[in-house]
């Protein structure tokens, strides 16, 4: 099967039982996007898909042939981290830093579907995300720089 | 007071920081833990032919066809025993076996292939139905009396008081739910171990090893710099760590072995289930005569740890008379560990309910109770405190949250379908601090390399490193480099305890200014510099001397000195003169839906005297972090132990309640930060569990303010409100 993951294209040879975090992680070495769970619970293996927000650990990789994946190491361009990225920075919206990639991908698609008018909205949208640090208000303040 | 970003910020968020989970040496196979399905009993045999001959399938180790593994016996917040030793069934969820193959999906199903078959005894999985037989610990004091001269019992200073209350409290199974599963990735060469492994100390990883492998540590190199979380569950090194390791010196290949969340449950301790009975005695005025708690704990079978949970009785508020007793309840369940503040977040539920219900009988604010008991001196020791400001906090808390408009009647205000109501709770937690080491590297290109084996569970440890070398340097804070988590650097403090910081950071100051005095000496004696034989001096990152100066790194580069390095020595402070313990204001106000019994946090404050604060951005966030998992533990946290199985009945994620972003509003943090001299001259106490203890009791007592309701069994979820 073939898909493009971060703008390059990868030809693969796949294990059908392969989820695509999993080739994300012990195939390509992207191992940005994390497993804590591995069935959905999460949200720490978000990743886009046709720049949907997807569950890394709830899709088969074999169901993604010609589709565009994007993780986090594909959102800086070069040196210049993603506005989100910045904003998680700036409002320390992260502690262990294990749930952030997911947190990240989760923001930048919440932010493109218009799903953060208000801080009650962001909050909802964005609850598909543990984050057992406890974060939390930070991450809303630093959906709200993003959106701005 | 400073506030940087954390220094691993950039690693965080483009996914380059690398866990223990996201190593990959070459020739790697893939292990996957088999875990049994009873709780007590002994394995009759295990059929792993067919797992055996499965694609990929590289080994199967069980009981049968074990690892040599030796028990360590030390720490008694971990299993004692090695994995695969016997056939001995200790718990639902307990290793009995490894599958290793080529890939992990090949791994994961020829573990389903595995049959085990079990000689299966009743397990003990009911605490309820253990209470009656409860014990005092093997070992433990059962007992502690602080009483007044003429009194001859506790009993008898609560039936001379004006007023008294007693209630029962309890709380649940917890467990810490890191994001972070548990993860090992063991290599050889010859006979050296290189290991990644998810730890709160890497040298705690190095001392179970060395025991369970019977080598030495210098033949043992753990790494492991960025820790997807902990509250506990990685200081002790379990189960598959040693088993993963083992299998890589038998098989001569690298072996990955990354727990399942569910295996994460099991494999991993939890904090035990504990039942305080509180009562409390007092004069009119408020004064506390008496203050009594026995609390019982489970622990166990498979290991030593209980929470002797009533023990925070003795040190909160001063009492004339005071008493609490250990008592623990023996179960057929996974290991009872550690959990952020052990026993103290537990016992401050209970007290701090039972004060604000002592408030209520003595129709007394419960802030204005919680100032009449405040007390200068441990109440057992009678040691000074060495620097408390609780009395500050509950000012300045009561202030900016506007204390005054809480409303003393119960379920008195209703906004909508709303009954709000407003709670307070100290918080509080033990300081010490223990021996460091750390190592500084001035470098030849002007950066600092700021070493020691402590780590960064996600509390910003590694930007205290480089704020406090920084401040001692003279140079910006990106020009230094923390490195954490490596055993083969100095002996820094492990994360626990809320110790990192107080230990490590006046190490770091020490090595950062003996690093000063070692590039001084270099430029007033080396041969080759323009300040030799000059009176030299250091400041702002320069060597000066003369009317010269000039930065570190240039020196060096001149000299031809890649780099200075230095090690320095923090001492263990002996505590023989004060009591050391940090404290806090919780204040909140949640609203209760009055049809459905939802209870929703919607307003907080923390005000926290904890010592120096290094960092105001990191620490704020690490304070709202546990007051959001206080927040968890009073409305949502409950593991599930199934009577008849001792299996836990919700080990998933989407089973096992934590709260989501939804669940918690903006909290806010205030920090007092006055240095607490006495403990060392930076003055830092350290605030990693500070705020967890007080929260539920804050939220408890909110609760009783909106409804009328006091419960006292955690977690107060709707059907106990409707």
């Amino acid at each position: 099967m073939t898909c493009t993951v971060n703008g390059t294209a990868r030809r693969l040879r796949v294990d059908p039982r392969t989820t695509l975090l999993d080739t994300l992680r012990e195939r390509l070495e992207l191992t940005g996007t994390k497993k804590g769970c591995d069935r959905g619970q999460c949200g720490a293996c978000t990743v886009h898909v046709d720049g949907r927000r997807v569950l890394s650990c709830l899709t088969m990789v074999a169901t993604l042939d010609g589709r565009e994946v994007t993780t986090v190491e594909g959102l800086a361009e070069g040196d210049r981290l993603h506005p989100v990225q910045r904003a998680f920075i700036d409002h320390d919206g992260f502690q262990c830093g294990f749930c952030t990639s997911g947190q990240i991908m989760s923001a930048v698609a919440v932010l493109r579907e218009g799903h953060a008018m208000t801080d009650a909205e962001i909050r909802e949208a964005m609850s598909g995300n543990i984050c057992r640090c406890g974060a939390y208000p930070n991450i809303v303040e630093a959906v709200k720089q993003a959106r701005s | 007071m400073r506030s940087v970003n954390r220094e691993d910020g950039p690693v965080k968020v483009t996914g380059a920081a690398r866990y223990a989970a996201d190593h990959h040496p070459a020739g790697l196979v893939y292990g996957y833990v088999l875990t049994s399905t009873v709780a007590r009993g002994t394995i009759a045999g295990m059929d792993t032919g067919p797992a055996e001959r499965a694609p990929g399938v590289v080994a199967v180790y069980t009981p049968f066809n074990s690892l040599e593994l030796r028990p360590d016996v030390r720490d008694d917040t971990a299993e004692p025993f090695a994995p695969l030793q016997d056939t001995r069934v200790r718990y639902y969820g307990q290793v009995i076996g490894l599958v290793v193959a080529e890939t992990f999906e090949q791994a994961r199903d020829a573990a389903a292939l595995v049959t085990t078959r079990y000689d299966a005894e009743r397990p003990r999985a009911s605490f309820a139905a253990g209470l009656p037989a409860a014990v005092p610990p093997p070992g433990g004091t059962p007992e502690t009396d602080v009483l007044a001269p003429g009194v001859a019992s506790i009993d008898e200073a609560l039936a001379a008081s004006d007023v008294t209350v007693t209630a029962t409290y309890t709380t649940p199974a917890e467990t810490h739910v890191a994001m972070e599963p548990h993860a090992t990735v063991a290599s050889w060469s010859g006979d050296r171990l290189t290991i990644y492994t998810a730890s709160q100390g890497v040298r705690l990883a190095v001392e179970r090893l060395t025991e369970s492998l019977g080598i030495d540590a210098a033949q043992i190199h753990v790494i492991n710099p960025y820790v997807g979380g902990g509250f506990g569950n990685k200081w002790g090194t379990w189960a598959h760590t040693p088993l993963t390791a083992a299998a890589a010196r038998a098989l001569d290949r690298p072996v990955k072995t990354v727990l399942t969340r569910e295996q994460v449950f099991t494999v991993i301790g939890h904090r035990p289930i504990t039942s305080q009975t509180v009562s409390l005695g007092a004069a009119v005025d408020g004064t506390l005569l008496a203050v009594k708690n026995d609390g019982i704990s489970s622990k166990s079978a498979a290991n030593a740890f209980y929470e002797p949970v009533a023990d925070l009785s003795l040190a909160l508020y001063g009492s004339a008379n005071l008493h609490v007793s250990r008592k623990i309840v023996t179960m057929d369940v996974p290991a009872t560990t550690i959990m952020r503040a052990p026993a103290e977040s537990n016992g401050s539920f209970a007290l701090e309910s039972a004060m604000d219900e002592l408030a209520d009988a003595l129709g007394m604010d419960p802030l204005d109770l919680r100032l009449k008991n405040d007390s200068p001196i441990h109440p057992v020791s009678g040691l000074p405190w060495s620097s408390k400001h609780l009395e500050e906090c509950y000012r300045l808390g009561a202030e900016r949250f506007g204390w005054s408009r809480r409303n003393p009647r119960p379920g008195a205000v209703l906004d909508g379908d709303w009954l709000v109501g407003l709670g307070m709770a100290t918080a509080t937690f033990g300081a010490s601090r223990s021996q460091a080491s750390i190592e500084v590297r001035l470098r030849d290109d002007g950066r600092a390399v700021v070493s020691g084996a402590a780590a960064d569970l996600g509390t910003g440890q590694s930007t205290v490193f480089a704020l406090l070398a920084a401040d001692v340097l003279g140079i910006p804070v990106d020009r230094i480099t923390p490195v954490l988590g490596d055993s083969a650097t100095p002996p820094a403090a492990n994360a626990g305890g809320s110790g990192s910081t107080s230990a490590n950071g006046p190490a770091v100051r020490l090595a950062a200014q003996a690093a000063k005095e070692a590039v001084v000496k270099l430029a007033a004696e080396h041969e080759k510099s323009p300040f030799r034989g000059e009176a030299v001096t250091y400041a702002d990152g320069e060597v000066r001397g003369g009317d010269d100066a000039m930065p570190f790194g240039e020196l060096l580069a001149l000299l031809g000195v890649p780099e200075v390095e230095v090690t320095a020595t923090s001492p263990r402070h002996p505590r023989r003169e004060h009591a050391f313990r940090s404290f806090g204001a919780h204040f909140c106000e949640v609203r209760v839906n009055r049809w459905t019994g939802e209870p929703r946090v919607s307003r907080w404050l923390c005000v926290v005297d904890a010592g120096t604060i290094v960092n105001v951005k990191t620490a704020r966030s690490q304070i709202a972090g546990g007051v959001i998992m206080g927040i968890g533990q009073a409305l949502l946290e409950d593991l599930r132990i199934e009577p008849e199985t001792g299996r836990f009945g919700n080990a998933t994620m989407a089973d096992y309640l934590v709260p989501v972003n939804t669940d918690i509003p903006p909290i806010d943090v205030d920090f007092l930060n006055y240095p607490d001299t006495l403990l060392s001259e930076l003055g830092a106490r350290g605030i990693g569990e500070l705020s967890i203890v007080g929260a539920a009791g804050a939220v408890a007592n909110a609760i009783h303010n909106a409804t009328g309701r006091r419960v006292r069994d955690l977690p107060i979820t709707l059907d106990k409100l409707l």
